[in-house]
This record gives structure tokens, C-alpha cells and sequence, in this order.
């Protein structure tokens, strides 16, 4: 164990520099918050590195951080392709399929109560069916191409996103409803000038957790019938060649895709959203 | 009383040692099927023990890679077919070959006789499902050495990765599918298509067969000698497996049945399968021909642009274990 000295070395001395960091109120300047989790991510990094190499780790077990790098590099022409298959065409349609859908049976369950006791439990069924089982079934129905793994992605999305929706028509107040009605406002009036903006927050929050399980929805439908394309065939296919590599590669195209999607939501959540307590700084 | 007692648990310990078997882990490369019949059957009929091993089957499955069990030291032997192992072991896992007891292939494509298909070349702009986790070299292999693209498009094949089923097939997803002359070729005739609507192209007639099941191990635990023997008795043993099964089909099937965790598999079906899986290793001792090595090497090697291994591999094979195992 003492091949791993270095690696302590390194590792607890740039956890000191991020203690020092985060401990004596130098967060007040921008360049450090963004310096610290930039250096406990570049500390992960550097462990695993040092760690491959000093016990000699098969590569079929982990590759070191810079053999991932240059594969995706090298392979990145090829893995565009992937992440145009199944984030572009497969989650992103399905979250949008998804999301309008769910919008609308929320904005009917609103409307009529019966239909809130009748479908919120149907949708959480829905929601609770393992995608392992639903995913060869979809692919079966809508073959194998993109379809199938957007079908997958709105089974998954629409629960979160309705509960969501419902919660936020719900959350306005006596007196708001009670100053549209004193506007003579009838009920598409209210809902579109008052009760949908007041229900964003819950929709971007919505958002945020079906862009993630749109995502993982995309990947692993994958796995059950895809052209030879796609982010959870690359995964699939390199593992059963031994290529782990190109395995990780394809999982960090898959976390920046999700990383990124989830960003822009924040982005377009603080833009429209900006009234609400939680957007204060 | 008591300290009779505890004389005759210390007696019984020390016995323990000279009645331990050595422990050998094996690593299918599927789920429990008449595929691995002749394992099955030389555990169930004590082959195993007369050699003084403990052997644990370790079924298999859709995303389990044999080569990575083994790599992990999760098993000591694994079953793999040759076009994976020699890209395992050109990608940095040195397995190598100690016994082939299948002597020919059973993967062949299954078409629709009415999509007019009659030869290798007509699979130009059709879609043609491919299984992967290693079972795709000998189809790249082929469609290489014929010059036809894999990826798509009017002038070559669209590939689909197909699950272990013949789904695709059935639902006219794809034009033609991969298909093992011993299980899926005869899943989609119980699936109620006549044989007279299906066209078949087995690799062995079009020539670029390559050898399947094989027994695999580290090379750096074949240089341990108590580990070498050890392995001359597992091959022995299997391969007295293999002879029974090959003769006594039905037991055999019964005994895939009895041994079948997952409940899944009907005699029927495996009685089958015993059949068609004897046809391939029919006529095999279990060492690995040389000149079927050499053919499988060639083909892998062909693949133009694209060949599954670059280069001749190099001490991928050794008839040592089965020299020893057959000289009895």
C-alpha cells in the first residue's frame, strides 16, 4: 500500500487548498466558487489516474481519465452521432411529447375533478412500470428506431411532469381567483393570465426531474433493440467488445447532455420565474 | 463425554483437508440450455467428483461477457466463442484457448423467403438484425470480405442490434436476423412459420464460419502448474460430458431441465437443442484443430477495412491441457 503514498499526498493537500478556499470568506469573488468544485473535480480525476497507473489496473476493469479523453476525442465524430440518436431524437422528443401531454391532462384534471381521481392514480401506475419490462414491449410496437425509446421516455416523464403541473394550477390563492372574478375573467382567462404563470415554478421543477429521467429513459430503452447507433447501444455494444473505454466515453456524452439540459432549464426557469422566493439570490 | 466429543471434531477437521475438492468456477456464456449440455451432464453424473473437482457452473446471460468475468476473477474458465476471446486478447486480456469441443458453427441467417433474397450480395439496402456483446465479429467479418457497408443506406446493410429473441424477424422489423441452427431458428418455426417461408445462410456453408464455444483461461494462471492439472482434469471430465450427452440426449435434456433456475426452458425444446448441438460437436475430442484455428484466424483478419483482430495473434491457443487430458 505504500505505492499509493503520492496519491494521499496529492489528495489531501488540494483538500486543504479547498478548505482554505471555502473557510475564510474568500467566496465573496466569483474566481473562487468557481475555482473549488473546479479543483475537487480536477482532485477525482487526478486520484483515479494515479491510482490505474500505480496498481496496474486492467484496463478492461477502469481505464485511467486520459485514455477516456483521447478515445472521446478520437471516437467524437462518432460519438455526435450517438448523442444526436438518442438525446436530439430520442429524449428530447419524448420529454417534449411527454411534457405537452402531461400540460394538457392537467389542465383537464383541473378543470374536472372526477378526472383527477380517476387519472392522477392511472399516471402513477404509469410511472411505477419498470422501463426493463416496457422498453422491449415499446420497441416491439414502434420498432426499432427512435420512436420507440421517445415512447419510453414519455412513460417515464409524464407522471413526474402532471403531478407537477397539478400541484402549481392549485397553488393560488383565494384572493387571486377572487380579484380575476371581480375582472369579470372567465375560467380560460384566469387560467392563462393567472394560474398557469403562478404554476411555472412547479413546471420548471417538473422539468427539471423528467429532463434527467429523459435521459436515463433514452440510454437504457437502448439497450433493448437500436440501430447500431445511439448513446446506450455505444455503451452496450463497447462493453461487450471490452472496450471500456469507449464505454465511459459514451456515459460522459450522456452526463454533459444531461448536465447541460438541466442548465439551460435553470436558465430559462430564472428568466421566467424570476418573481418567485426561490429565484432570490 | 465431552472430551470424546471434542476428539471427534477435531478428527472430523482434520479429515476435512484430504476429502476437499479443488474448486473450479466455469463461466457459460448463456443461460442454463442444452448449449452447455455436456458440462451439466458431467456434473450430474459425477465426472466432476471422480476427478477430485468441485465445479460451480455459472450460467450466463444477455449482458454478462464471459471475458469480463473472467478478468474481474469471478471465474476460472470461461466459455467464449474464438472471435471474441482473440479480440479480448488483442485488446489487453490474455485469455487463451485450452479446448474446442465444438468442432463446427451453428450461427446462420434466417431470412423471409419472400424478400427475393437468394445470396450474400442481395442483403444490399435490406435490414439485417445482428446480436452484439461479442457475437457480431463473424457477421462484420462476412459482410467485409463481400464489400458491403454496415452502415446503412442504398448500397449496403442496415444493422439492427437485436435482442436474443427472434422478435424482429416475426414483426418484419428486419429482413433477416441471426439465428443459431440449435435455438432461435427453431423459436421462430414454434412461432408458427413453415420452414418453406424462410431462407437460411449458414456461416460454415458460406465459408466464413468461425469457431464457437471454447474453453478460455488467463494465461497468467496457466503458468501455475497446480492450476494447469487442475484444468486436464476439467477437460477430461467435460469432455466425458459431451460423449454421454451426444449419446444419451433425452437424460441429457432432463438434466438441463432439472438444473434450469430460472424455470424458463421445456424439454421439448431441449431435446431439440441436444440434438442440433451434438451435430457441432460430433467428432470432436476437445482439442482444438489447428487448421479450423487457422481458418477462424484468416476470416477474422479479412475484414478489409474494418477486421476484427489487426494483427496474427500470437500464443492464443495450447493444445497442453488437452494433450495431457486425452493421453489417458
Amino acid at each position: 500500500m505504500g505505492v499509493l503514498a503520492p496519491v494521499l499526498v496529492v489528495w489531501l493537500s488540494l483538500w486543504a487548498v479547498n478548505a482554505i478556499l471555502t473557510g475564510g470568506g474568500w467566496d465573496r469573488y466569483l474566481a473562487v466558487r468557481i475555482a473549488v468544485p473546479l479543483i475537487f473535480g480536477a482532485t477525482i480525476l487526478l486520484v483515479w489516474e494515479m491510482v490505474v497507473n500505480l496498481m496496474d489496473v486492467p484496463s478492461v476493469i477502469l481505464p485511467p481519465p486520459s485514455a477516456i479523453a483521447a478515445t472521446f476525442w478520437d471516437s467524437r465524430t462518432i460519438l455526435w452521432g450517438d448523442f444526436v440518436q438518442t438525446i436530439l431524437k430520442g429524449a428530447l422528443s419524448g420529454l417534449a411529447i411527454g411534457c405537452v401531454l402531461a400540460l394538457g391532462v392537467a389542465v383537464l384534471v383541473d378543470r374536472f375533478d372526477f378526472l383527477r381521481r380517476g387519472l392522477l392514480p392511472v399516471a402513477g401506475f404509469m410511472a411505477a412500470l419498470p422501463i426493463v419490462g416496457t422498453a422491449p414491449i415499446l420497441v416491439m410496437w414502434f420498432g426499432f428506431g427512435w420512436q420507440s425509446k421517445a415512447a419510453v421516455v414519455v412513460l417515464m416523464v409524464f407522471f413526474p411532469m402532471l403531478v407537477n403541473t397539478v400541484a402549481g394550477l392549485a397553488d393560488t390563492t383565494q384572493m387571486q381567483r377572487d380579484l380575476m372574478r371581480t375582472y369579470g375573467a372567465g375560467y380560460w382567462s384566469t387560467l392563462v393570465k393567472l394560474r398557469l404563470p403562478a404554476a411555472l415554478p412547479f413546471i420548471f421543477n417538473g422539468l427539471k426531474i423528467a429532463s434527467t429521467l429523459a435521459m436515463i429513459g433514452a440510454i437504457v430503452a437502448e439497450f433493448f433493440g437500436s440501430p447500431t447507433q445511439g448513446i446506450g447501444f455505444r455503451i452496450s455494444a463497447s462493453n461487450g467488445q471490452l472496450a471500456l473505454d469507449m464505454v465511459w466515453a459514451a456515459i460522459l456524452v450522456g452526463s454533459l447532455a444531461g448536465s447541460v439540459t438541466y442548465g439551460v432549464i435553470g436558465v430559462i426557469e430564472r428568466q421566467m420565474t424570476f418573481w418567485h422566493p426561490s429565484q432570490r439570490r | 463425554m465431552k472430551k470424546m466429543m471434542m476428539a471427534a471434531t477435531a478428527l472430523a477437521g482434520f479429515a476435512a483437508p484430504a476429502l476437499a475438492q479443488d474448486e473450479v468456477r466455469l463461466q457459460l456464456q448463456w443461460v442454463t440450455q442444452a448449449q452447455f449440455g455436456g458440462y451439466y451432464a458431467a456434473l450430474d453424473q459425477g465426472f466432476y467428483d471422480e476427478e477430485g473437482l468441485d465445479v460451480t457452473i455459472l450460467p450466463g446471460g444477455p449482458d454478462i461477457a464471459p471475458p469480463q468475468v473472467l478478468a474481474g476473477g469471478g471465474a476460472d474458465v470461461m466459455l467464449n466463442w474464438m472471435p471474441s476471446a482473440l479480440a479480448a486478447r488483442e485488446g489487453g486480456l490474455p485469455v487463451v484457448n485450452i479446448a474446442q469441443p465444438f468442432a463446427r458453427s451453428g450461427l446462420m441467417l434466417t431470412c423471409w423467403k419472400d424478400t427475393g433474397i437468394t445470396g450474400p450480395q442481395d442483403f444490399i439496402g435490406r435490414t439485417i438484425g445482428v446480436w452484439f456483446v461479442g457475437n457480431e465479429y463473424p457477421f462484420l467479418s462476412w459482410m467485409s470480405q463481400e464489400g458491403i457497408p454496415t452502415e446503412g443506406g442504398a448500397d449496403g446493410v442496415t444493422v439492427l442490434k437485436q435482442g436474443f429473441n427472434v422478435d424482429p424477424l416475426i414483426q418484419r422489423q428486419a429482413d433477416c436476423i441471426s439465428t443459431m441452427t440449435y435455438n432461435e431458428y427453431w423459436q421462430v418455426i414454434d412461432a408458427g412459420v413453415s420452414p418453406d417461408e424462410l431462407v437460411t445462410f449458414k456461416y460454415e456453408d458460406m465459408g466464413v464460419a468461425t469457431l464457437e464455444d471454447g474453453m478460455y483461461v488467463l494465461e497468467a494462471n496457466l503458468a501455475d502448474p497446480a492450476f494447469a492439472d487442475k484444468m486436464v482434469r476439467f477437460v477430461r471430465a467435460s469432455m466425458r460430458g459431451w460423449e454421454w450427452a451426444g449419446a444419451n440426449p433425452e437424460a441429457a435434456a432432463q438434466i438441463i431441465i432439472d438444473y434450469d433456475e430460472t424455470g424458463a426452458q421445456t424439454l421439448e425444446h431441449q431435446v431439440r437443442m441436444m440434438g442440433e448441438i451434438a451435430l457441432l460437436t460430433a467428432g470432436s475430442t476437445g482439442a482444438l484443430d489447428p487448421d479450423a484455428y487457422a481458418r477462424t484466424v484468416a476470416t477474422l483478419l479479412a475484414g478489409g477495412s474494418d477486421p476484427v483482430i489487426s494483427a496474427e495473434p500470437a500464443g492464443a491457443w495450447t493444445s497442453a491441457i488437452t494433450d495431457a487430458a486425452l493421453a489417458q
